[in-house]
């Protein structure tokens, strides 16, 4: 469907917002991972929720690979420091425990996936 | 300067002459050279003969007007567009002014402000303060141009209380509400009538203050156009009966649209709200509908909420049709699918979209079926639907404009197509086209010669013994336009090979080599996409080899009736009216209207448009392809497509053209047609030709939609008393 | 800016929480950090312990940087990503509404998504949708600036060209030719 042009993909230079490259990105990625994966065995300790500490890494690592293929320096740093924030939120108890059960959706009714599903429940 | 193009055509000797050499004008004066002239300082080049407001509006400068408009001729007595020119003493009428040369405009002066705040304060002097109560509120010029151009303050006082000026309102019929006092004198509603609906109904009575608009005699508008005067009429005296306070525009969210109820596709705006078309206005596209639409398609928009089917129904053992769930409905059809097989049939009606139509054909192609036929016929020999330039009008819309000779055979385009008509009548009017008619004589609203509705007449002119094929051959852009209703005659075959022979001899003969002369004027907006995608015309096969699971795809026409089919043959009507295929069916599943759907439609001319989503279908009802793609995996074969995205793409797979929105492809095999169909053995029945929409009572109620409508049945009596009537 | 503010911030109160004598966690830092003192802290086996340089964060220094490919900002949108995925946006510029003479508002481009179902609420027969982009309505100065849009948030669209309109020479002397068509017998 989306026929006729593209937006051009063109070099440019553009203001940083943290990093000054991608392997500095990646080091500041892979350094909110080791502070966030040491965390949590706090934050199980802590909070009363009913999750283990290899689910919560499990959670861990599901959150960082679901942006996996992201390419573009700022948008990692965002990311990064979104998900500062969220630890941050998180080792003080700002966050409480129903709030960090929101990374697992468990309240949250399924949408059907497949057409005939979709169909007999009348939602695109 | 107003004299000069009078003065050429004066010089001319003969009237005849006149014609060409009056169409050519536009293409010289192309050629002429510009002249300068100033807007507000702003230099800008224009032809010669151009006006003060179209120069104006070249650079950007919007100048205020009641009276004038685009389409219609120029009339320049609502003063309102007077604009100050330098070294004019007095400011001039922009609507009606060339620019000469070296002028200087302006548009701000204290001059031009004067003049309009002048005009405004007389127009509002006799304008009632009804505003909360009228109609037109938030799309009213005068309410426009007064916050934009009028003055600050009123110095209107009715000293002697003796109320302001009234007039007494018309009755014009079920379509448009009048409420005359509200009237400005504009006299656009009698331009359109007389120029553009060809109706001369319209005009005024009276002078100065009290002059009136009005039909002389009190009697309905008789026009299939006449709902465009209420988007004409800058004030509310002429609105919307059906939608009178109903919504405020402001109110109402607006969707674009293609409309779907004759073969044009005419393109619109639906404007809803709380999930309810509300109503349907004309969208500006030079190609197709101009800036205007029919009567059926603006006004039947109300019947899109009635006779709707809502939920699933499936036969009970007692012959009644009970609703039920989805999935119940799904599986009591997929079973007599598989119970039968290879003899599964399916008709598709006038308004199916490409998307549901395709997927209908891959899921009976699917299970072994082939006879999938669309309701209105094509003759089969000769090249039949293989060459697509045999079923479009190839000369588009608006290659109208070019023609110089118009013959019609066998259509009356005024109900089947009004906005052709339109089209052709403008064509009659400012190029000095000629029309002919072979078919029944009917009011076209322009003159033309009648050929007869002999079939023999037909055989004279394909072989060229005819009187008129002279004037034909004499013709530099001639154009034949054949009504797809006469397809439905026995010997349909005949007529076409006939008409294609004689346009084949004359366009060997024209010097315009990309002129085409062979138009077709399909009557449903779905043949061509049906057509395209490989449906059969004609339910002829099916009536032959009657199926044991037959599907309506919104075939309500009656062509295939249960006397038609065996005891046992399981109906299913997909669908969005109860009309004649639900009537039939043994089981229904409730599909989507054209404004609860984002789908394909081919129009006649082959233009590729997709309606929008507006409201969501009411009830149960769910868009068209889904219900089949939902049923082939009850069926057990899914179809290959879960998205609209992917049937599109299922869509350019089968016709390419099928998904280049907005262009019309051209087609050009019209020697190998008429190769083709001189192998053609069907001889000319000596029926006369006939169509079936004679007389505006006819026009209105011709689908499902349009005969669920209760405004339009109000329309049809309303024109069958006018009638009676002795005015 | 305020990610510096922030980070310090965390990090002060990294700084309380191991006085409290509990196990803390590795202090992390998102501001502009001193790159030898970084390069340090990577060379141990613990997660880099760094410490914002207030002079010279990249964002205010008037460092700039090289990135190349298509900009999509759809991970940080906060945008659910059903919402990206399935929604198909529509590039047009608006039509005149034709009861109108005026044509302010069709001068721009407008983005438009897929119409989604709306239903009666039933409480108080209003008019209800699930859809949270149904309303947004973006206007843009060119096609170009809408179609990067719609890219940077990931959105599918497609275009539909506006509809061109002839303007024809107008003249008032045909209503009053005696021997043409165009001559008006009413008024």
């Amino acid at each position: 469907m989306a026929t006729g042009k593209a937006a051009s993909v063109v070099t440019r230079q553009v203001r940083p917002i943290l990093s000054l490259s991608h392997n500095e990105a990646r080091m500041r990625a892979l350094a909110l991972y080791k502070a966030w994966y040491r965390q949590i065995p706090h934050t199980v300790n802590e909070n009363d929720f009913p999750k283990s500490v290899k689910q919560c890494r499990q959670k861990l690592r599901e959150e960082f690979m679901k942006h996996k293929d992201v390419k573009d320096v700022r948008v990692i740093d965002m990311l990064i420091i979104k998900g500062q924030m969220e630890l941050q939120e998180t080792a003080t108890k700002w966050k409480q425990s129903m709030h960090i059960m929101a990374y697992w959706k468990d309240t949250v009714n399924k949408k059907p996936t497949d057409f005939y599903s979709k169909f007999l429940e009348g939602k695109d | 300067m107003l004299r000069a193009p009078l003065h050429r055509a004066l010089s001319l000797p003969n009237l005849r002459q006149l014609s060409p050499a009056f169409r050519n004008l536009s293409t010289t004066s192309a050629q002429l050279e510009k002249i300068e002239v100033f807007v507000d300082d702003k230099p800008v080049m224009v032809e010669p003969g151009t006006t003060v407001l179209q120069a104006a509006a070249m650079v950007g400068v919007e100048i205020p007007r009641f009276c004038y408009h685009e389409r219609l001729a120029v009339a320049g007595n609502c003063r309102m567009c007077l604009v100050e020119v330098e070294k004019s003493p007095k400011p001039v009428a922009a609507c009606a002014m060339p620019v000469m040369k070296g002028w200087r405009i302006k548009t701000n002066s204290d001059m031009t402000k004067k003049a309009r705040e002048g005009v405004m304060e007389f127009l509002l002097v006799n304008h009632p303060l009804d505003c909360p109560i009228c109609d037109q509120g938030g799309e009213c010029d005068l309410q426009d141009q007064s916050m934009a151009f009028g003055s600050d303050r009123s110095r209107f006082t009715d000293i002697q209380f003796d109320g302001k000026r009234a007039v007494e309102d018309k009755d014009v019929g079920p379509l448009i509400k009048t409420v005359m006092t509200r009237c400005i004198h504009c006299t656009r509603c009698i331009r359109f009538a007389s120029e553009v609906a060809g109706v001369d109904d319209l005009g005024t009575t009276g002078r100065g203050s009290d002059m009136q608009v009005g039909t002389y005699v009190e009697k309905m508008f008789l026009s299939e156009l006449s709902g465009n005067v209420i988007d004409l009429c800058p004030v509310g005296a002429l609105t919307n009966k059906p939608f009178a306070f109903t919504a405020r525009p402001w109110e109402t969210r607006k969707t674009e649209s293609v409309d779907v109820l004759d073969a044009l596709g005419s393109n619109i705006v639906v404007s809803t709200r709380t999930g309810e078309v509300l109503r349907i206005l004309p969208r500006l596209n030079e190609e197709i509908n101009e800036e205007w639409l029919s009567d059926k398609s603006r006004f039947a928009c109300d019947g899109l909420k009635r006779q709707r089917l809502v939920a699933p129904m499936v036969k009970n053992e007692k012959g009644e049709l009970v609703s039920c769930e989805w999935e119940d409905a799904l599986v009591s059809v997929a079973k007599a699918m598989l119970r039968a097989g290879e003899q599964t049939a399916a008709v598709a009606g006038g308004l199916a979209d490409a998307e549901s139509l395709v997927a209908l054909k891959d899921l009976l192609n699917r299970l072994g079926g082939e006879a999938l036929c669309t309701e209105h016929t094509f003759p089969q020999d000769g090249s039949g639907t293989d060459l697509r330039s045999s079923y479009l009008l190839n000369n588009k819309i608006a290659g109208i404009e070019e023609a110089d000779l118009i013959l019609l055979i066998g259509t009356n385009p005024r109900f089947e197509a009004p906005l052709l008509n339109a089209r052709i009548r403008k064509t009659y009017i400012h190029k000095e086209c000629d029309v002919a008619l072979l078919g029944p004589k009917v009011d076209l609203t322009y003159d033309y010669e009648h050929l007869g509705d002999d079939t023999a007449t037909l055989k004279k002119l394909a072989s060229g013994q005819h009187p008129f094929n002279k004037k034909l051959s004499a013709a530099k852009n001639p154009m034949i336009i054949l009504g797809g209703q006469q397809f439905g005659r026995q010997d349909a075959a005949a007529i076409l090979a006939a008409v294609q022979q004689l346009s084949q001899s004359l366009s060997s003969a024209l010097n315009n080599k990309e002129w085409k002369i062979l138009n077709i004027l399909q009557q449903v907006a779905s043949q061509v996409a049906a057509l395209d995608i490989g449906y059969k015309p004609g339910v002829s096969e099916i009536r032959e080899n009657p199926p044991k699971v037959l599907f309506l795809l919104g075939a309500d026409e009656g062509t295939i009736t249960r006397a038609d089919l065996p005891k046992d043959c399981f109906v299913v009507y997909i669908g969005h009216h109860g009309d004649q295929g639900a009537s039939m069916a043994d089981a229904i599943l409730p599909g989507a209207t054209y404004t609860e759907k984002q789908g394909t439609f081919v129009n006649t001319e082959g233009r590729t448009q997709q309606t929008q989503v507006a409201v969501t279908p009411p009830g149960m009802a769910r868009v068209d392809w889904k219900i089949i793609r939902a049923l082939s995996e009850v069926v057990g074969t899914p179809l290959p497509y879960d998205d609209l995205n992917a049937v599109r793409q299922r869509l350019t797979e089968v016709a390419p053209n099928l998904t280049r929105y907005g262009s019309a492809e051209d087609a050009n095999y019209f020697a190998q047609a008429t190769e083709l169909s001189k192998s053609v053995k069907t001889q000319l029945a000596s029926t006369p030709l006939d169509v079936k929409l004679k007389e505006l009572q006819d026009f209105f109620m011709t689908d499902a939609i349009s005969r669920a409508s209760p405004t339009m049945a109000k329309c049809v009596q309303a024109v069958l008393k006018q009638k009676s009537s002795k005015y | 800016m305020a990610s510096r503010i922030l980070s310090r911030s965390a990090i002060s109160i990294f700084k309380n929480v191991s006085k409290a004598g509990r196990q803390t966690t590795a202090p992390f830092s998102v501001g502009a950090v001193r790159r030898d003192i970084l390069d340090e802290e990577l060379k141990k086996k613990e997660a880099p312990l760094v410490t914002v340089d207030s002079g010279t964060h990249p964002h205010q220094a008037g460092v700039t940087i090289t990135v190349s490919g298509k900009e999509y900002l759809a991970p940080v949108t906060g945008i659910p990503e059903e919402q990206v995925k399935t929604r198909l946006v529509r590039i047009f510029k608006p039509t005149r509404n034709t009861m109108q003479s005026g044509s302010a508002n069709t001068h721009h481009w407008e983005m438009e998504f897929d119409g989604r179902e709306r239903w009666e609420n039933p409480l108080m027969g209003w008019s209800s949708t699930a859809d949270p982009l149904s309303n947004m309505k973006v206007p843009f100065a060119s096609e170009e600036e809408a179609i990067a849009f719609c890219e940077k948030n990931g959105w599918q669209w497609y275009i539909e060209q506006p509809k061109p309109t002839k303007s024809k020479v107008k003249n008032y002397g045909i209503n009053f030719a005696w021997n043409k068509r165009t001559r008006t017998s009413t008024k």
